[in-house]
Order: structure tokens, then C-alpha cells, then sequence
């Protein structure tokens, strides 16, 4: 019966960044969510799990202490018991940060594992670092951008797509992977899960209580709005329209 | 000397990223190692192409994956303390580029899009999208190596330079990884390659089921171009091909013509079409994101308009 750990992030929701008058970006009115290929991830823990006859899937995030509702997010889909690395200092991490601080929770809080499931990358930065990075930090084998994966007699079984087609490689466990979204279909949680997850577990850790100072190496700059727009003119779907369409396309060249 | 070092598999990723390294080394007075393994291509072609030192990565035994090579590349890497490593933005490379900054405990800019070396700072200045798109993240390392990855086709493939010299070395066969390679699937050749098409017709959520992409492909047809799709075309209902997948987690397309049929507009999606040089959509909700993202775009619904667009086309 597997223990598998599943790792996730709260993140803000792209779809509600404006680009401010001043090419900066607007969060003023943006919304949050779980990560959506973390949930792949805590999907693929719980499918494991289940598949395993038992066994438990803990997650663990890392965040500032407005994060919370993420745990319980995370918690309604499924997953046993949640730890949450809570600073306010967890804010606009960079990938080797938040590897850092997962590996030190789980080497500290999780004597014993089978798994650790991430996502390909996050919503927000995808970066794509912090499933191998964390491997490192563990001292484990990592196996990334896995389309299918089981776990039989201490080791794993992946198909891992790769430019020129797929491998399907063995590791033992433990080990780290990371999934590509069509791996599954994440459940959408219930008002019954939502309510189930305020009553598991959670288990809350501050930056003190953690061995480390998790010092970044990356500056960041400048983050501006990337200008995507367009003159964007609306046409109707009539005659007029369809023509005047058409005859836009041949002006500008691009069709004969 | 100051090192700029590239770690590629085959020999076109190779070459892009010594066109990567030759735009940033002399200026940072740097020499570019190359390595790469050494079946792709004799090392002379590495070194007349801008390599002053060709690492060679000797071949594998048949159940290893490329990432066992990473205890030997962090052995050199060290030896030789690079101000900048580039990998391409790969699967493989992908991996391999964060287990090593993690070795090194460096910085990796991932999928960087943008790449200067600034001279009065005398450091790199790299940049990425973030928030799906929606944002560019200017990043500097305050360490003195940095890894980037560079997506494919990002620089033009260094081209060959007459007298250059430069040294090669064979490095040692790694250790045996404990992730074993059991069987390898080729990829089914696709028949064509989107990022090269001149006109893209790209299928959204807006289609009802999997045979109505006749349509678009029609309109493909009559505009002389290919078929495209969005991320849950490809990986929610399998409609169509990965390999068609436009945007962040898909490919980056540089259409003279784009046109989203039933596309909704999500940023993930629109920034893998920001290259494109005329951006239509046909879509039947008038709020749809993508309107303020295309040029031209019709409100009505796919299926009216793309007959009625045809029929135009033919007149």
C-alpha cells in the first residue's frame, strides 16, 4: 500500500491579470487556484493510491499564509492529509526556493514515502524545474513528463514522452515524477469533498521550523504585461461581414 | 577566460545553440565548449562552426536514458566553472538542465526567449514568459554560472567559419542510471510541420465532435494552409495530434495568416501565436478573449460562418 507524496501550488489565476494603463500588470482583481497541472498531479497520487488497494496520499505546498484555502483546495480532491509551508516570506519564490523547502518538509515530516507526484510545471512561472530539482535535493531517481505510470514490486513503470516518440522506463522507488495533463481527467470536487477536507488533517509549518535559509539566485528584473493585443475588429456574420472579411485579408497580403 | 558552454543531443540542436553562444561570447570574451554526443557529427564541424572545445559524450548502452550522462557533465562542469550553460528546452534537456542547476545550485531560466549580456553589469539578462503568456519576466543570476534552455528554432543554426581550431575530448561512459529505458515507441512521422506553415486554421472547443473538423480543415484547404488545435483538442479529447498543439505547452507558431475557429482565446493558447502576422477568429460569443487578441474576427457561429467563408474564398 502505497505512501505517495503529491505536491502542489496555489497560484494566481492568469485569466484575471489585466495589463494596467502603465504596461504593468493589473492583479487588482485576480482570483486563485490550485495549479492546473498540480492537479494532474494529486490526481495520479490518488489514482495510485486507490489502484494500490490503500495506502495514503499526503500533499505538500509552499506559500505565503494567504494560501491556505489552497490546502483545503488540494485536500477536497482527494488527498489524506496536507503539509503546508506557510511564510510570509514564501512569496514570489523561485523554483530552487520552493524545491528547497519541499525537500526539507518531506525529509523532516515524511519518514517514509513511495512517490512524489508534480506537476509538469506550474501555472504560474512553468518553469519546470521543481520536480527534478527536488529529486536532486532527495537523492532520488526523477522521471519526467510521464503520460502513464504504475507501481509494481518497489519499482515504477512510466511512459515518458520525449521529442521523438516515448520511453517507457523502470526506476526504483522511491522516486519522483512529474505528469503531462493528459496523464488523467483531475476530479472536480464536491460539495461532500469540500466539506470532508476541513476535517482532514493539515499540518501547518513556519519558516522557522525549517533547516535552512532557502536564499534564491535569480534577480527578477522586471515582470511587464506582454502586449498581445490587436486592433480587433468585430464583423457580423452576414454578407457584408463575411466579404468585408475576406477582403481585409487580401489587403493586408496574406491571402491570394 | 570567461565559458560559455552548450550540452546538446543531436547535432541541429547543437548548432542553434552555437548560434545562441557565438551572439553572446564575444562580447563576454568567452570560449564556447561544446557537449554533445559524439555520434551526431564529426567535432571539426562543431569547431569550424564557433566551438573552441568539443566535449564528446560517448554512446550509450541501449537501456539508458540521456540523463545518466549528468554525473560526468557536473564532473566537467565543475572543472571548468561556466558563467553560462545552455541547454535546449527539450524533454531531455528540460530535465537534465534543472537536475544540474540543482547540482550547482544555480539559477535556470527555463524556456528563456530573450538573451543579452549586458556590458557596464557585466551579466546575462534573460527573459521568459510567465502567467501563461500573459507576462515577460526579466531575470539577471546573482551566482556566477547560470543555466538557460533555449525552445527549438529560438536562433538561427551557426553557420560554418573557414580556419578555426580547437580540441576535443572524449569523456568516460557514466555510471549505470537507475531509471533503465525498458522500450522506446518512435514517433509516427506527422505529415506536416506546423511551425512552418504559411497559413494556419487552428480548431477550438467550439466544434461539436471530431467529425466537424472537416470543416476547418476545409477552410485550411481553400487557404492553402494547415490544421492547428488547442490544448484540449489534443490532450482532453484526443481530437487531434500533440504535435498540433498551439501554445505555451505546445509550439510557437509564425503564420503569415492565423485563424481561430471556436478558439476562446486563453492566454496559455494566444501566446503561441503572438508571431503570426494577421490573427482572425471565428467565434460566437462576442465577449470571447480572443477578439482584443485578433485583428479581424467574425461573432457568429463556426458552423454558418466557415460554409459562407469558403464560398468567398472561391468567388
Amino acid at each position: 500500500m502505497p505512501t505517495i507524496v503529491a505536491c502542489f501550488k496555489w497560484v494566481v489565476d492568469e485569466a484575471y491579470i489585466r495589463k494596467g494603463s502603465d504596461g504593468k500588470l493589473d492583479f487588482s482583481s485576480v482570483d486563485y487556484k490550485i495549479g492546473e497541472y498540480d492537479r494532474n498531479a494529486i490526481e495520479e497520487a490518488v489514482r495510485l493510491r486507490d489502484a494500490g488497494g490503500g495506502g495514503s496520499v499526503i500533499g505538500v505546498t509552499v506559500g505565503t499564509p494567504e494560501s491556505a484555502k489552497g490546502v483545503k483546495d488540494g485536500l477536497s480532491r482527494g488527498m489524506d492529509q496536507a503539509y503546508f509551508a506557510a511564510d510570509a516570506a514564501f512569496r514570489d519564490l523561485e523554483p530552487s526556493q520552493t524545491a528547497g523547502i519541499l525537500a526539507e518538509v518531506i525529509r523532516t515530516r515524511i519518514p517514509q514515502y513511495d512517490l512524489i507526484t508534480c506537476g509538469e510545471g506550474s501555472s504560474d512561472l512553468y518553469a519546470q524545474q521543481v520536480g527534478p530539482r527536488l529529486a536532486e535535493l532527495l537523492g532520488i531517481p526523477c522521471v519526467c513528463f510521464v503520460q502513464k505510470l504504475s507501481l509494481e514490486g518497489g519499482k515504477l513503470r512510466a511512459e515518458r514522452r520525449v521529442e521523438d516518440g516515448v520511453e517507457v522506463v523502470e526506476a526504483p522507488l522511491p522516486a519522483v515524477v512529474t505528469v503531462l495533463p493528459d496523464i488523467n481527467t483531475p476530479r472536480i470536487p464536491g460539495v461532500k469533498d469540500t466539506l470532508m477536507a476541513g476535517k482532514k488533517p493539515a499540518t501547518t509549518i513556519k519558516k522557522g521550523e525549517l533547516a535552512g535559509s532557502f536564499d534564491g539566485v535569480l534577480k527578477t528584473a522586471a515582470m511587464t504585461a506582454s502586449s498581445m493585443e490587436r486592433t480587433g475588429e468585430k464583423l457580423a456574420a452576414d454578407a457584408a461581414g463575411i466579404a468585408r472579411f475576406v477582403d481585409s485579408l487580401r489587403k493586408r497580403g496574406v491571402i491570394g | 577566460m570567461a565559458g560559455v558552454w552548450i550540452i546538446a543531443e543531436t547535432r541541429e540542436q547543437a548548432l542553434e545553440l552555437l548560434g545562441a553562444g557565438r551572439s553572446l561570447a564575444p562580447d563576454m570574451g568567452a570560449a564556447i565548449t561544446t557537449i554533445v554526443k559524439k555520434e551526431t557529427a564529426p567535432p571539426e564541424e562543431y569547431i569550424s562552426c564557433g566551438a573552441d572545445e568539443v566535449l564528446q559524450l560517448p554512446a550509450l548502452p541501449p537501456d539508458q536514458p540521456f540523463g545518466a550522462f549528468l554525473p560526468v557533465i557536473e564532473q566537467e562542469v565543475k572543472a571548468g566553472s561556466p558563467d553560462l550553460i545552455l541547454f535546449n528546452a527539450t524533454a531531455r534537456g528540460k530535465e537534465m538542465a534543472a537536475r544540474l542547476a540543482s547540482r550547482l545550485g544555480c539559477g535556470l531560466c527555463s524556456s528563456c526567449t530573450a538573451l543579452a549580456f549586458d556590458k557596464s553589469s557585466g551579466s546575462v539578462v534573460m527573459e521568459r514568459l510567465a502567467y501563461g503568456g500573459a507576462a515577460i519576466q526579466k531575470l539577471t543570476s546573482s551566482a556566477k554560472t547560470v543555466i538557460i534552455t533555449v525552445p527549438p528554432r529560438s536562433f538561427e543554426p551557426a553557420q560554418p567559419l573557414e580556419g578555426r581550431q580547437g580540441k576535443t575530448r572524449e569523456l568516460a561512459s557514466p555510471p549505470a542510471s537507475a531509471v533503465r529505458i525498458i522500450e522506446r515507441k518512435p514517433k509516427e512521422k506527422i505529415a506536416k510541420d506546423i511551425t512552418e506553415a504559411r497559413v494556419i486554421v487552428c480548431a477550438g472547443r467550439g466544434f461539436d465532435k471530431k467529425e466537424d473538423l472537416a470543416l476547418a480543415r476545409e477552410l485550411a484547404d481553400a487557404l492553402g494552409g494547415e490544421l492547428g488545435a488547442t490544448r484540449p483538442l489534443t490532450e482532453e479529447v484526443h481530437w487531434l495530434p500533440e504535435d498540433l498543439c498551439i501554445g505555451l505547452s505546445g509550439v510557437q507558431v509564425k503564420p503569415e495568416l492565423y485563424v481561430g475557429l471556436g478558439v476562446s482565446g486563453q492566454v496559455q493558447h494566444m501566446t503561441g501565436v503572438r508571431g503570426a502576422k494577421v490573427v482572425c477568429a471565428v467565434n460566437r460569443d462576442e465577449n470571447a478573449p480572443i477578439f482584443p487578441l485578433c485583428d479581424f474576427g467574425i461573432v457568429g457561429n463556426l458552423y454558418d460562418v466557415v460554409p459562407k467563408l469558403i464560398a468567398e474564398l472561391k468567388k
